[in-house]
């Protein structure tokens, strides 16, 4: 499988801190890869390092053979990387459009332009209906959907996904894992950060173990969920 | 949009009108459209893009300087160097940005201050150009199409056509590409980041943008006013009122700034009269009950009020 994108040899260091040490990945179109890992792992901090919001002390990342590695997050963006926040932070006085308008109109010129790709994002994670709505009066599982949409609106070929099915109830997770499958089969290629197992077993086709910001353990998902240092780091040791 | 433009419409022809009905009413309603411009122009750094200045006077200044200068000296006409001088604000807007831009939250507010500073130095010490501490006359300007610009009527003209312009180019960018990134880095640079906008260029183009246009304004108050002398006009006083009429209209919102320039000179104007001395004190009390009760300012909380009641309504039925 082509790689879309190639990580090789981040490390990450915060003062004398290393949060992430000398991990490597890569990603071909269509396919998910599960980022998991205890508290404190340091699964956030490579994701941001790759994709550019937070700095990498050695190691190159590639984009279709393209070295983006010192190029900053909104050039990642412009290449075609696209990424949810943890916390959620939609533009409460706008419409939900409107906030995906921000993300549409980077690809699009005209307004008119920009919000049938907004629409047409919208439709594809269900909040249609909630176009005209202010963003402000969304609950969590509609927000998730809408920092899920502003990604989308910038037409990635790399999504990130960090932590979106985090407290989710039952049903909203299930939509939720239908989606992220569907975005897969549409050929994009798709990194999450995760801590629900459920989603990671059912959608992942390759697992990355992280612990203390080492790589513990990678493979499918069966494969790490037996892994005994996979299970150490979560469980630990006596 | 239309709705905004048809607004400004009406209030174009009723300022088009009013010489004639209020002709003793001139000096005022040339300051309230100045301030509405200014605070306008702020605005769109200041609200729309969050990047609070308080050291507009440094552009009302180079304004005014550059046609007070420009006439005096060399014999330009203000239409030409009201061009200069907005392209030199807009220049010192660039540099100053790019100088600051790093800086978060409220260091890059505390650096504005310095720029009218220094322009207010440079005005007293080379005295060569700016006549110094003195400042500088305006003793003659041309008349296009046989319009005296000293009389008061025409003053007005100009200060509602820089009014309207600057309302109406906010108009436009609120609802443009430009407007939706000026408001995605206030709200947050790193989700700004995410959709592809970077943060310090946005930043830079507000910060031109709205310095161009209070120069603009600050051509005419030369005009308006002149004589320039560098401890009125580049007053930190001056930059504190253009900041503050934007932020009692509400920031961010296309009216507000406009609002806040009608509240604020013609409350400036009553207390002067009535209460004399005691007018800041009360000028003061108004801006901190404003804050206190009305964060948004008036325009933004009459939006908010009215977003919040057409959601209750449609939650209800």
């Amino acid at each position: 499988m082509p790689n879309v994108l190639r990580a090789d040899g981040i490390t990450v260091k915060f003062g004398g801190v290393t949060a992430v040490n000398n991990v490597s990945l890569s990603l071909g179109s269509g396919e998910i890869l599960g980022l998991i890992g205890p508290n404190g792992a340091g699964k956030t901090t490579l994701f941001n390092a790759v994709t550019g919001f937070a700095p990498v002390h050695s190691g190159r990342i590639t984009l279709l053979d393209k070295d983006i590695t010192a190029l900053p997050a909104f050039k990642r963006t412009r290449l075609g990387f696209g990424r949810t926040f943890q916390t959620e932070r939609p533009f409460e006085e706008l419409t939900v459009l409107e906030n995906v308008l921000i993300a549409a109109f980077l690809t699009a010129g005209r307004r008119s332009e920009a919000e049938r790709l907004a629409m047409n994002v919208l439709e594809q994670v269900g909040l249609a209906d909630r176009a005209h709505q202010p963003a402000l009066d969304l609950n969590l599982a509609r927000r998730r959907r809408l920092e899920l949409a502003k990604a989308l609106a910038v037409r990635p070929k790399v999504i990130f996904l960090d932590e979106i099915m985090a407290g989710l109830n039952p049903p909203a997770l299930r939509e939720m894992i239908a989606f992220v499958r569907t975005l897969s089969t549409q050929g994009l290629a798709v990194l999450m950060v995760e801590h629900i197992m459920e989603a990671i077993i059912e959608l992942s086709d390759h697992v990355i173990v992280l612990a203390s910001g080492e790589k513990i353990a990678e493979g499918t998902p069966q494969q790490v969920t037996s892994d005994e240092r996979v299970i150490e780091a979560y469980l630990g040791t006596d | 949009m239309t709705k905004h433009f048809l607004g400004l419409g009406v209030l174009l022809a009723v300022g088009i009108v009013y010489p004639a009905i209020f002709p003793n009413y001139l000096t005022i309603a040339i300051s309230v459209l100045l301030f509405a411009g200014w605070a306008t122009s702020w605005d769109l750094l200041g609200g729309w893009n969050g990047q609070v200045s308080l050291g507009h006077a440094s552009f009302v200044g180079l304004g005014a300087y550059f046609v007070a200068i420009g006439q005096s000296r060399f014999g330009l006409a203000p239409w030409w160097t009201m061009a200069m001088a907005a392209a030199f604000a807009a220049a010192l807007g660039y540099f100053w940005g790019w100088l600051t831009f790093s800086l978060r939250g409220p260091y890059f507010s505390l650096s504005t201050i310095a720029v009218a500073e220094i322009l207010r130095l440079v005005a007293i010490n080379e005295e060569w150009l700016t006549g110094g501490a003195t400042g500088v006359f305006i003793a003659t300007l041309p008349e296009p199409f046989g319009i005296d610009l000293f009389s008061r009527v025409a003053q007005f003209y100009m200060a509602l056509a820089f009014a309207a312009v600057v309302v109406a180019t906010v108009i436009v960018i609120s609802r443009a590409r430009f407007g939706y990134q000026l408001r995605a880095v206030r709200e947050d640079e790193d989700s700004a980041m995410a959709a592809g906008i970077d943060p310090t260029t946005t930043k830079l183009k507000a910060f031109m943008l709205s310095a161009a246009l209070t120069s603009i304004g600050g051509g005419i108050y030369g005009i308006v006013l002149a004589f320039i002398e560098p401890h009125v006009i580049f007053a930190l006083l001056l930059s504190v009122q253009i900041a503050l009429t934007a932020i009692i209209g509400g920031r961010g919102t296309i009216w507000g700034p406009a609002v806040g320039a009608l509240v604020l000179i013609g409350a400036g104007e009553m207390f002067r009269t009535t209460f004399a001395e005691a007018n800041m004190l009360i000028y003061g009390i108004l801006i901190l009950v404003v804050v206190l009760f009305v964060p948004r300012g008036i325009v933004g909380e009459l939006a908010r009020r009215r977003i919040r009641r057409l959601y209750a309504k449609r939650a209800q039925g």
